[in-house]
């Protein structure tokens, strides 16, 4: 767990070497060694505004947020933070043992994980549905991603409506007997969460399913219809593997999605949520404006962002940078 | 719902055109009847709440609470109301202040530097690639109160007042669009060919006069693509927008946000001037995927972000 952490701090450290560069190299721009890319009369004053606004916008305040997180800082002091107490690690103790932070940490990860085991199924459904060309595919191609288009805070007006005491799903439910009880307090909150994220998020998965069915060759069709197999086994054993690694990139980015969500939960059912639902963000966006706890909620960032940095350091190490070396090459 | 019906009767109709038959029961991959049912089942999953969003925006407001889906009373009132009691009219004009430059600049930008990464090799090119790709999921609420610290401070310090203003959610949009719309436009930079690029430094043509004239007018797809999911960045927040504005410079989906969180209490809420309003945030973002649908889903798997 550290040692993604670290790396995570590291990927965003080194974003400082980046507007820093161009200054003391520029003048000695010789060629060293020919690749494929060029080294003679590099431009790298043109990387200066988009790193300096990276360094200003993000290192400067991530480095801030790990400084406060050692401080004692309330809504008096936020003013002045600069000569706040130091607290050292109090923050982090506080965090551990008397907030409810492990129990938004496993909120989080259950949730994003429930959600994912639906919308995979429905990603590839949807998918391999689409994969054959039929009269109105395009059409329904636009539709599938509706929700995935929609602002989340459009998704979670709706659905809280939707989800209302009284309102159009529960007289739905009534109509077939149904008394679902409450859906935007107590327990329950917990699954209307996961309905909703699956209903916002499964044409992703959708998206990358059928990036990956267009992969499967043709041969590959030919072979299993030679051989008489049924759409089943087909899907089974002959298509479903090409679809393993968007899949999994679906997954992983799912899951980085998922666990930084605020904007759902935090339209859907309003601050201070319900305990079933005070997920990681929403937790820490509470503790610092609602408690105005500034110290304890750095402290409770800089936790959720080890927590992102295992995903994260699946996705980056599977993912491929390069072209091969070959920039300008193939797509 | 009824084209799927289509889909499955003309599969049979393609039967006569030679050769297509054939073609069609290779790549097959689902028999006629679940293919049907997996469409029927996913489009109404899909067009069920978002035909409800307009039928409650006509609908009255008891109407809403009662559970009705299909409105008793149709009235179009609701949309002229929400531009002043949502706050809609000067929600959507600081979006579209906000969110549009954003939408320019981080492209402008982000070709600038996906030009460098993508053409010339120096020290620590890859990690920057690799930075682009770790930024994106850096969560907002481990950003939020230190950027919110670091804009108040310039404001005790510097005399420059950010907090409340568009600028700060400018200067913050900005940021935390430039590391995927630098990624799109490395992916599509990679995919021009360099030789117009050569002839034109051979014509004595500078760095910027080669990514102005050259590179910038071959790869506006990409540019708009890019824009484009600057624009959703900043249209789509209300983390930082509910932060660090005020009223009189919220963006709508903070205007949307407040108000629905407002109607909290005894009487019954507003739903139809909420769906109404949800309904105008929404059109925009629709009509931008409609309108470039095929390069945006090219982005979206290409860095697999929203």
């Amino acid at each position: 767990m550290s040692t993604d952490s670290l790396t995570a701090g590291k990927s965003t450290r080194r974003k400082s070497s980046r507007a820093a560069k161009p200054d003391p190299q520029s003048p000695d721009n010789a060629p060293r060694r020919r690749k494929g890319l060029s080294e003679r009369n590099r431009p790298l004053w043109m990387l200066i505004p988009g790193g300096l606004l990276m360094v200003i916008i993000i290192v400067v305040p991530l480095l801030l947020g790990i400084f406060m997180s050692g401080l004692d800082l309330d809504q008096y002091s936020l003013r002045q933070w600069v000569s706040a107490p130091f607290i050292g690690v109090q923050n982090f103790v506080e965090a551990l043992t008397a907030s409810p932070l492990l129990h938004a940490i496993w909120l989080s990860v259950s949730y994003s994980l429930l959600a994912m085991v639906v919308t995979i199924p429905l990603g590839i459904a949807g998918a391999v549905a689409t994969q054959n060309a039929f009269k109105g595919r395009a059409v329904i191609r636009s539709i599938f991603l509706v929700p995935y288009v929609l602002p989340s805070f459009v998704v979670a007006t709706v659905w809280r409506t939707m989800f209302q005491p009284g309102s159009v799903i529960d007289s739905a439910l009534h109509s077939v007997g149904i008394d679902p009880g409450l859906w935007l307090n107590g327990p329950q909150s917990y699954w209307t969460l996961i309905l909703v994220q699956i209903w916002a998020s499964w044409p992703f998965v959708y998206l990358l399913a059928l990036s990956g069915l267009q992969s499967v060759d043709h041969e590959v069709h030919e072979a299993s219809a030679l051989d008489g197999a049924l759409w089943w086994n087909k899907l089974r054993y002959v298509v479903f593997p090409y679809l393993k690694g968007p899949l999994s990139l679906a997954f992983l980015i799912g899951m980085l999605h998922h666990i930084n969500n605020f904007t759902l939960p935090f339209v859907l059912f309003g601050v201070p949520a319900p305990s079933d639902v005070e997920l990681l963000p929403i937790l820490t966006y509470v503790t610092s404006f609602q408690s105005f706890r500034f110290g304890l909620s750095a402290a409770m960032a800089f936790i959720s962002l080890i927590l992102i940095a295992i995903p994260l350091f699946v996705y980056l190490r599977a993912v491929k940078l390069d072209d091969a070396e070959t920039p300008g090459g193939k797509k | 719902m009824s084209t799927a019906t289509t889909a499955v009767g003309r599969q049979s109709s393609e039967d006569f055109r030679p050769g297509s038959k054939r073609q069609h029961e290779v790549t097959k991959l689902l028999p006629g009847p679940m293919l049907a049912i997996i469409l029927t089942v996913l489009c109404a999953l899909v067009l069920i709440p978002v035909a409800y969003i307009f039928l409650a925006s006509v609908n009255s407001d008891i109407g809403v609470a009662r559970g009705e889906f299909f409105p008793s009373s149709f009235s179009f009132e609701n949309y002229s109301t929400i531009w002043s009691s949502v706050g809609l009219a000067t929600g959507l004009a600081n979006s579209v202040l906000v969110a549009g430059s954003t939408a320019v600049v981080s492209a402008l930008m982000s070709i600038a530097t996906a030009y460098v990464l993508v053409r010339y090799q120096f020290r620590g090119r890859l990690t920057i690639l690799r930075g682009l790709l770790g930024l994106q999921s850096v969560p907002g609420t481990l950003m939020v109160l230190p950027v919110f610290v670091l804009f108040s401070s310039s404001a005790s310090y510097l005399g420059i007042q950010i907090i409340g203003t568009q600028w700060g959610l400018f200067v913050t949009y900005l940021t935390f669009a430039m590391p995927f719309s630098t990624w799109v436009m490395v992916t599509y930079l990679r995919g021009l060919p360099r030789e117009l690029e050569e002839a034109a430094r051979i014509d004595g043509a500078s760095n910027l006069g080669v990514l102005v004239r050259i590179i910038l007018p071959l790869s506006w797809p990409g540019v708009v693509v890019s824009g484009i999911f600057a624009f959703l960045l900043g249209w789509n927040d209300v983390l930082f927008a509910s932060v660090m504005t005020r009223p009189e410079s919220q963006t709508a989906a903070v205007a949307l946000q407040v108000f629905g969180a407002s109607q909290e209490g005894g009487a019954i809420p507003y739903y139809g001037q909420m769906m109404a309003a949800s309904l105008v945030c929404a059109a925009p973002v629709v009509i931008l995927y409609l309108i470039f649908q095929r390069y945006l889903v090219g982005g979206l798997t290409a860095g697999g972000v929203k």
